[in-house]
């Protein structure tokens, strides 16, 4: 490129000495201007040619850089991926340390156990147990009592939902003009705090806590305080059972009412029987009687039998009376 | 002494009407309440070494086959797993210990589930 342009060089060179040479020794010719004129032309296409080839070497260059770029980046990645690899390799042939006695289970014995033991792990929707999840600061506990003590009158829903926008309509009742300033502010503080009422009807958990362990009441109500208080009243708990005794009583005093039953029942029997047997007695000595007196009203033509048994009758009105 | 049988066995003897495995699932369970820790504390019990012994003998909640039949597992067994330490032991007879234990067992209750969740 240098020899092509330096040729050009030359000529133009060349064709100007002899232009200025001709013009020095007054015989200038059209020829030689025109030889410069080309030889000028020349150069210039020499000079977008070399323009283009710098062009070209710069790009050259800037590719050179670039492919020596995404070759250090290439090795760089390879070696990063065989000290990944090696790390790799040396985690997996790390052997853990065993912790303990490992058990097998299946996972539908893991789900049947979480759903089992979920209501003593999890607090019902709304418990909180106090604690509060908003950003904003613990609410102070002041003004629910203090709403709560103006009366229902300012506790309608409305004056309650619409707390921070302040609807005078469903404000307190003015009784004076101070009192309702001041009450309309600690709504507007309290904006986002609902009154005590409202939060029983939006959160039923509300208040309500949840302890992650059998209370009090399970343990007093179970088997060890069963046990304890047999113990303190000098049963021996060993081999007792409360539920067999008391089906065992239940038992014994079934029998002794059946047997009741059967002694009344074999009572009445044996004086139904008595009963009958004095009434046949008695039907017997009547029909004696009753033949007595046949065979004497046959002789004498004495009494009807009838007048025997209301005879009878007729002492008892004796003992009546006597009374 | 043995762990006691896991229920299906029959012939179990009773105590007051419930078989040990019933009475010492209870036990254990119960004792996940920092309240009744105390409680024992206060019985003296927590330093008589018999009764040290019986709670290692315990830990045989904590595995299988008697570890699915505690329907309160986190506190029980926790608090089984820390009334091995002596000093435990003594800490539960103050009254300010164990309001602190109650109030960080309540609110670990609610947050567990809610870190998850975010």
């Amino acid at each position: 490129m240098d020899k092509h342009l330096d040729a050009r060089f030359e000529r133009v060179e060349k064709a100007l000495t002899t232009l200025i040479d001709s013009i020095a020794k007054y015989n200038p010719s059209e020829k030689l201007a025109d030889d410069l004129i080309t030889a000028d032309k020349d150069l210039l296409t020499s000079l977008r040619s070399l323009e283009h080839h710098q062009n070209n070497a710069a790009r050259i260059e800037a590719l050179r850089q670039e492919t020596a770029a995404l070759d250090a980046q290439t090795k760089d990645i390879i070696g990063t991926l065989w000290s990944i690899r090696k790390e790799v390799k040396n985690t997996t042939t790390t052997s853990y340390p065993s912790t303990g006695p490992k058990y097998q289970f299946t996972t539908s014995d893991l789900l049947s156990y979480a759903r089992r033991i979920s209501r003593n792990t999890l607090p019902p929707p709304g418990v909180t147990n106090g604690l509060d999840f908003g950003a904003s600061p613990p609410p102070t506990e002041l003004p629910a009592p203090d709403e709560a003590g103006r009366g229902s009158a300012t506790q309608t829903p409305n004056a309650s939902f619409n707390g921070g926008v302040g609807t005078p309509g469903a404000a307190p009742t003015p009784s004076a003009n101070g009192e309702v300033l001041a009450s309309q502010a600690t709504v507007t503080s309290q904006a986002t705090e609902l009154p005590m009422q409202l939060k029983q009807v939006v959160n039923p958990g509300e208040g309500s806590v949840f302890y992650a362990w059998p209370i009090e009441g399970d343990v007093r109500g179970g088997g060890l305080a069963g046990y304890q208080q047999l113990f303190d009243s000098g049963i021996d708990p060993k081999g007792y059972d409360p539920e067999e005794e008391e089906r065992r009583k239940k038992e014994e005093e079934q029998a002794k009412k059946e047997a009741e039953e059967r002694a009344r029942l074999e009572r009445e029997e044996a004086d139904r029987r008595m009963r009958e047997e004095q009434a046949r007695m008695a039907r017997e000595r009547e029909r004696d009687r009753q033949l007595e007196a046949e065979r004497r009203g046959s002789v004498a033509g004495g009494p009807k039998p009838t007048n025997q048994q209301f005879s009878f009758l007729g002492m008892d009105d004796d003992d009546d009376d006597d009374e | 002494m043995e762990p006691p049988a896991p229920p299906g066995a029959s012939n179990e003897p009773k105590y007051g009407g419930y078989t040990r495995f019933e009475l010492e699932l209870e036990l254990v369970q119960a004792m996940g309440n920092p309240q009744y820790l105390n409680h024992l504390a206060s019985r003296k019990l927590l330093s008589n070494p018999s009764f040290i012994a019986y709670l290692d003998y315990l830990q045989y909640w904590s595995r299988p086959p008697y570890i699915k039949y505690l329907t309160y597992p986190g506190p029980a067994l926790k608090n089984l797993q820390l009334l091995q330490q002596e000093k435990f032991r003594q800490d539960i007879i103050s009254p300010d210990f164990v309001q602190a234990l109650t109030v960080e067992g309540m609110r670990a209750t609610v947050e567990w589930h809610r870190e998850n969740q975010t």
